[in-house]
């Protein structure tokens, strides 16, 4: 049984930089693009499940086998798919190694990118998490310097935060806007 | 809203919440107990945090990146925790340093701008064009193309904006050819590949020869890879993927220089995307499930209705001609 901070560890060294490979692979197969979030979800949660048993020695095969396996699965259970998935599916092994290329960014380069992503974001969310980031502001304090409520302060610090989060993980960086819904006190200074 | 969405939203609130003055212990509990309650929770607060964390490298811009090169800061803490310096420098501080960076970035990495003439190929839907290059190398331009120049004694410089284009490269020692296409940078000395390029993804394919293939941001270059002949390297945003020791491949995708395209358990459509590449009437394919076929075969660019005819034919699906498209159905 390994225990949560080994596999925490684990998942952020060797499995997130796998996620722009992972969704990918998951969104070439598998037809409904709105479904490649949750897919991504669960594979992270088997992949969790299973590292508690120990730690796979090889990441990106282990990874990659437990994302093909769920797609099959749920392939089975919806029925809808054509045997032209699966057998898709079945050579996965092979295809694995045609990613060659991965994220092993420099300090300097992580730097880049991350500002790469802070460029994404509109500019009120930029400012808000450069308050925090550079700053160190609570939401409290940035409520305050910006004349804007606490709620709304947070809410674009959570938006901030996922797209951030996409963006350095190797997805587009966008903001979603409907995933909240605004406080009822949200703007009122 | 997904699982998902809402897993990742409730992961970002327990985050900023723990970086609050305010958790308490009651708070604590209730993280707890949301954290053990599924490992799908663990997973979006790890990787919600983690990425959080990375963020936090934008502070070392008040420790090293103030014009000038004075420290604007003393001290570049590292976690969050150290953060909580308050040091009542306005946040237009910290952008200037911004900007100071991506300008000493940019100046130090390539500053040369020459003036030279440039040369400017449209292709029409449909035609293809041969260009002879001042060097000696030829280019051919695929349909629906747009590409630009510019040769010196010094550099060879060729833009693909949009299409796809085939070039036979004359060696010049120590002269390479840089072909630019979105944010890929391809150089060769001489060699013959093809360079493809629709919205934001590029793909290279070569048949002779070694080429380098480069991300590039503005004047930075991030990552390379050398393919070879008989390689392909697709890209899109920061992602490669290469294809090695596919001969058919290359040739396959080169099948437009004859105008014929090539598909290969190709799904219907983007067989059908392929063809409307060529033709001013769209092929439009109205159910999911044909669109899933998968076909393959070597058929005329130029003459969508042969490839409908066979859809028909073959496949049994109802074809439509009205002014505007050709619609394809069950």
């Amino acid at each position: 049984m390994v225990d949560d901070e080994k596999i925490e560890a684990w998942f952020c060294r060797e499995v997130l930089p796998l996620e722009r490979s992972l969704v990918h692979f998951i969104r070439r197969n598998w037809r409904v693009a709105d479904d490649v979030m949750d897919l991504r979800q669960d594979v992270y949660q088997s992949a969790i499940a299973g590292a508690r048993a120990g730690l796979p020695l090889n990441t990106r095969a282990y990874l990659f086998t437990v994302a093909r396996n769920h797609l099959i699965n749920c392939a089975k259970r919806a029925r809808i798919v054509s045997f032209d998935l699966v057998a898709d599916l079945e050579t996965i092994p092979r295809d694995i190694d045609m990613f060659e290329t991965e994220r092993h960014l420099e300090a300097r380069d992580t730097l880049h990118h991350v500002l790469a992503g802070l460029q994404k974001l509109s500019p009120r969310v930029r400012e808000i998490v450069e308050l925090r980031k550079i700053e160190g502001l609570s939401i409290k304090e940035t409520a305050d310097r910006l004349g804007i409520g606490k709620d709304a302060v947070n809410h674009q610090l959570l938006m901030g935060m996922r797209a951030l989060a996409d963006h350095i993980l190797g997805g587009a960086g966008k903001i979603v806007r409907h995933r909240y819904s605004r406080g009822r006190k949200a703007g009122k200074p | 809203m997904n699982r998902s969405d809402q897993t990742d939203a409730g992961a970002a609130a327990w985050i900023l919440a723990q970086e609050e003055d305010c958790w308490s212990d009651a708070a604590q509990a209730d993280f707890e107990a949301w954290f053990a309650a599924s490992d799908a929770n663990k997973a979006a607060y790890w990787r919600l945090k983690h990425s959080w964390r990375t963020a936090d490298r934008i502070l070392a811009l008040g420790a090293t990146g103030a014009p000038g090169g004075e420290h604007a800061f003393d001290a570049a803490p590292s976690g969050y925790s150290g953060v909580r310096w308050r040091v009542p420098a306005s946040i237009a501080a910290a952008v200037v340093a911004i900007a100071g960076i991506g300008y000493n970035l940019s100046e130090g990495l390539g500053g040369r701008e020459t003036a030279v003439a440039t040369r400017q190929f449209d292709t029409a839907v449909g035609a293809r064009q041969i260009i002879e290059l001042a060097d000696g190398s030829k280019v051919e331009l695929n349909t629906a193309s747009r590409a630009r120049a510019a040769l010196t004694e010094k550099s060879r410089e060729f833009w693909l904006e949009e299409g796809e284009a085939y070039f036979e490269v004359k060696h010049r020692d120590g002269l390479p050819f840089v072909v630019h296409s979105g944010n890929r940078q391809v150089t060769v000395l001489g060699t013959k590949f093809s360079v493809r390029r629709i919205g934001s993804e590029v793909a290279v394919s070569v048949l002779e020869g070694r080429v380098r293939v480069e991300e590039v941001e503005g004047k930075r270059r991030l990552r390379s890879t050398v393919i070879a002949g008989g390689d392909i390297a697709r890209t899109d945003g920061p992602a490669t993927l290469l294809i090695s020791r596919s001969e058919a491949k290359v040739q396959n995708s080169l099948a437009w220089r004859d105008g014929m395209l090539n598909f290969d358990q190709t799904r219907l459509a983007e067989a059908a995307a392929e063809f409307n590449r060529y033709n001013r009437k769209p092929i439009v394919i109205t159910d999911a499930d044909v669109a899933d076929i998968r076909i393959g075969g070597t058929l005329p660019a130029g003459s969508p209705d042969a490839f409908v005819r066979l859809l028909h034919d073959a496949y049994g699906l109802k074809v439509v001609h009205s002014p505007q498209a050709i619609e394809i159905s069950n």
